[in-house]
């Protein structure tokens, strides 16, 4: 890959004595969408002050296309980095036009025809030429953000953050928006940063994803991969619901509910973790026999909380197209793909 | 990120300096001045009378002010009826009344030679005449306050009922409770703690007033302090009747900004939603008008009409061009001083520094000082000054400070200072740091987010407040009285002096010019004010 637009290397700052980030590393390429996931408290708003200028470092550095931003004394101030944010809430101007609000960042470096040449070729990519004249608060919440993504690409930045951006939004708007936004990005060729806690939307969004816990990333990569081979449970409950089953090497092996599996690599005695996405589970003759708790419908699927033969809870997600009876017997496999081995800790 | 600045630390300073030092000098002078006969003389006569009178005078506002200001605010918050949108702002206007001037209306339409009971006593009902109440005493001023103050309930108690979530009033209906016990169960208590903080406003300014109270022969703690000075010519007396008024003005105002922080509380976070308006058609209709009409009538119709009534029927008040010009200039420069304050002490309390926001809201304490009180606390400071100059000059410094225009205007300062912090705080509230962000993430400086992001954001704020300070000063009667130069008379002194002399006929004019060239800034100050909740 080429040369990063954006690295961020052992970044940390604390608030109050308590450590908000804890020696974070992360790189943005151009034309690269990285999303960084966590719960609300992880740090990732910080982290995205950060690289904006808005907040500075106590130690570390940020650097971009050669020149320092931040080393932990000298700070490029936010309004010579010209990195893009959309904010959580907007912060839109309420005393100014639709219009206005995205020629901000352009007055004073161009000829008048050219921002609002820029002004109506981004009202355009972002379909709200027809409120132009319009002030902030008559607008929806879908309109507004619409606004906040165009002014924040107005002055082409090569950076652009946004800070949850559809989390005020209704889940259908949210749907439709995210991936006209998306497009908008890509086509503009920036690197950007999405920062949220929705699983589901670092998946639609991120080329590349970080997951954030406690000021520290915790695990990067692309989304299958960080997907289906966590490196912790922490990492793994992240992105969405994991079975855990304890177990120890004996012989190479480790003995699960659903048989044998190998571990050549791993020395006898360990304790191990066996991690289990409920999707990997499939329903098999030979499988391991279950009692089911509840069914609930989740996004098409079913998703079915279970009882093994030894007492312990599991959660599967099946296709709907075998009904299945409460209280009923479910055997199931596992696909050993899906699944990962972790040294318990 | 705080970017540390100076500025507004030194303009919180200054209008700490300015709205805190006459209540200083005030207090030390009570206590250090020699002693003499004058205040032990009056407190065996007229002190418990003062007192008794202020309790009266105060109480009896606040319970029909009380009243006036909740119904009000309830009907337009909660109702929907004809010219509901106008009632809105109008309901606000008698604010422009000076107490004072309602005073001279009133007494004058119900008096026994009045207008009202005249042709009774014509008609040989003289017993029926005697029936009629007469606008006096500590109850009739007490009236006559709750007519023109009201609207400081009015204001804040629509604003606290607009706010109210309307799903609170939803859940108590869903858990069965009627329409009237949601009302005295729900929507009451949690709008209690507004509702006494505009009823301590109400309080503040009938502690405060001179004119009404002199007029109505209810002579209060106010009274005293101005007779105090300008018939005994005590400063050291007037301090220390000062110092008893000002501790009953600041249990008003301890009161108010303790309700304040507890209405904050009250309100629920989340999505504001606006309540659905009950729509009153037909009879109810008419009804909704009427009851909103009679506040208008009470404190701005009736006085008003009785005395553009004796101003057309009596010969004309000499000076009163020379007290509009007064008046005017004393109102303008004061309230761009104010404005620039208040400015500055906003700033201070955004920045957020500790020294900063103390020092502003220590200039919010010269509100709650009567103008009687920051009158005589000038006085202090300004006759300290000049012995002081006159001491390093060795002998007669030139300019003589005290009971000059600007002795008066730093009174002026003192008192209206709060009125002007609190628009331009509340204007530049809505100037977030999330905007200064975004303004910096396009590219810019500190200059240009000032220029077009803060200032056309806080202009407005910035106009209201020169506006009511602007109202403020052109009705201020106590503290022009005692601190006006020398044949330097405004409208209020000009109409105080002739209602005193019983020549209500010329008193009229002025007390209307008053009103005429209050009531377009109040009208402006009033819309300005409900646009922002009918959003």
């Amino acid at each position: 890959m080429s040369q990063p637009i954006l690295s961020v290397r052992g970044a940390e700052k604390s608030l109050g004595g308590n450590p908000i980030l804890n020696g974070v590393d992360l790189d943005l390429y151009c034309g690269q969408v990285c999303a960084v996931l966590g719960p609300s408290g992880a740090g990732k708003s910080t982290l995205l002050r950060m690289i904006a200028g808005l907040e500075a470092l106590e130690a570390g550095s940020i650097v971009s296309g050669g020149q320092s931003w931040d080393d932990g004394k000298h700070l490029t101030p936010a309004e010579k980095r010209r990195v893009g944010v959309v904010f959580q809430d907007y912060a839109l101007f309420p005393h100014l036009t639709v219009e206005k609000n995205i020629a901000f960042g352009l007055k004073g470096h161009f000829s008048k025809d050219a921002v609002n040449a820029r002004v109506a070729e981004l009202t355009k990519q972002t379909e709200i030429s027809a409120l132009s004249q319009s002030y902030p608060h008559e607008l929806s919440g879908g309109e507004q953000q619409r606004v906040a993504l165009a002014r924040a690409l107005a002055p082409r930045p090569d950076i652009i953050l946004l800070d949850e951006p559809f989390s005020s939004l209704d889940r259908r708007l949210r749907a439709d928006l995210r991936e006209q936004t998306m497009k908008v990005i890509r086509e503009a060729g920036a690197a950007a940063l999405i920062v949220t806690h929705d699983a589901d939307e670092a998946f639609e969004t991120a080329d590349t994803l970080f997951l954030m816990e406690e000021g520290r990333i915790i695990q990067s990569g692309s989304p299958a991969e960080v997907y289906c081979h966590p490196v912790s449970i922490s990492s793994a409950r992240l992105l969405g619901d994991i079975n855990v089953a304890p177990g120890r090497i004996e012989n190479h092996r480790i003995e699960t509910l659903f048989g044998t599996i190998k571990a050549p690599d791993i020395k006898d005695g360990t304790a191990m973790n066996l991690l289990v996405r409920p999707e990997a589970l499939r329903e098999s003759e030979t499988g391991a026999e279950f009692t089911v708790e509840d069914i609930r419908i989740r996004q098409g699927r079913q998703r079915i909380r279970i009882t093994a033969s030894d007492g312990t809870h599991w959660i599967a997600e099946l296709p709907l197209a075998n009904p299945i009876k409460k209280g009923g017997i479910l055997r199931l496999a596992l696909d050993e793909s899906a699944m990962t081995l972790l040294p318990a800790l | 990120m705080k970017a540390p600045a100076p500025g507004p630390a030194v303009f919180g300073s200054l209008a700490a300096l300015v709205a805190a030092g006459p209540i200083l000098a005030v207090a030390w002078i009570a206590v250090s001045a020699p002693w003499g006969d004058y205040l032990l003389h009056l407190l065996q006569t007229r002190l418990p009378g003062y007192v008794l009178n202020t309790l009266i005078v105060t109480s009896t506002a606040m319970i029909l002010a009380g009243g006036i200001g909740t119904m009000a605010g309830w009907m337009i918050a909660r109702l929907d009826f004809p010219g509901r949108n106008i009632f809105a702002w109008a309901l606000a206007l008698p604010l422009a009344v000076p107490a004072y001037v309602a005073a001279y209306g009133w007494l004058d339409l119900t008096q026994a030679a009045g207008p009202l009971q005249t042709p009774l006593r014509e008609a040989g009902l003289t017993s029926l005449a005697d029936l009629l109440p007469v606008v006096r005493g500590p109850v009739g001023a007490g009236f006559v306050f709750s007519v023109t103050l009201y609207p400081y309930v009015y204001l804040i108690a629509r604003q606290a009922f607009s706010e109210q979530h309307p799903d609170m009033q939803n859940a108590a209906r869903t858990l069965g409770a009627s329409r009237w016990q949601t009302l005295t169960g729900i929507t009451l208590p949690l709008v209690r703690p507004s509702l006494a903080a505009g009823l301590a406003l109400v309080a503040m300014e009938s502690i405060a007033d001179f004119g009404a109270v002199a007029h109505l022969g209810a002579p209060t703690l106010t009274v005293g302090v101005v007779r105090a000075w300008a018939g005994a010519g005590s400063v050291p007396d007037a301090a220390r009747l000062a110092v008893v008024l000002a501790l009953f003005a600041y249990l008003a105002f301890a009161l108010e900004r303790q309700s304040r922080a507890r209405a904050r509380y009250g309100q629920t976070s989340g999505g504001r939603r606006q309540t659905r308006r009950i729509r009153l058609a037909g009879g109810q209709g008419i009804m909704a008008v009427l009851v909103c009409l009679l506040p208008i009538l009470l404190g701005l119709v009736f006085p008003l009409g009785r005395l553009l009534y004796l101003a057309l029927t009596e010969p004309a008040a000499r000076g009163v061009m020379d007290g509009l010009n007064n008046s005017l200039g004393l109102a303008s420069i004061t309230a761009i001083l104010a404005a620039l304050l208040g400015l500055g002490a906003a700033y201070a309390i955004r920045s957020g520094t500790t020294f900063g926001v103390l020092s502003a809201r220590l200039a919010g304490l010269g509100y709650a000082a009567p103008g009687a009180v920051a009158a005589v606390g000038a006085l202090v400071l300004f006759a300290g000054l000049q012995t002081l100059l006159d001491s390093l000059w060795g002998g007669r410094f030139p300019i003589l400070l005290s009971a000059t225009a600007g002795a008066l205007v730093f009174a002026y300062l003192s008192r209206f200072a709060a009125v002007a912090i609190a628009p331009a705080e509340t204007a530049l509230a809505q100037v977030t740091h999330r905007l200064d962000e975004a303004a910096k993430t396009l590219g810019a400086g500190r200059r240009r987010i000032a220029a077009d992001i803060h200032w056309p954001l806080i202009l407005g704020g910035i106009g209201i407040a020169a506006l009511m300070v602007f109202v403020e000063v052109m009705k201020e009667l106590p503290a022009t009285m005692i601190l006006r130069p020398f044949n330097t008379d405004t409208l209020a002194v000009i109409a105080h002096n002739y209602a005193a002399d019983e020549r209500l006929g010329q008193a009229a004019l002025p007390s209307l010019i008053i009103v005429l060239a209050t009531i377009p800034a109040m009208i402006l100050a009033a819309r300005s004010l409900t646009r922002g909740e009918e959003r």
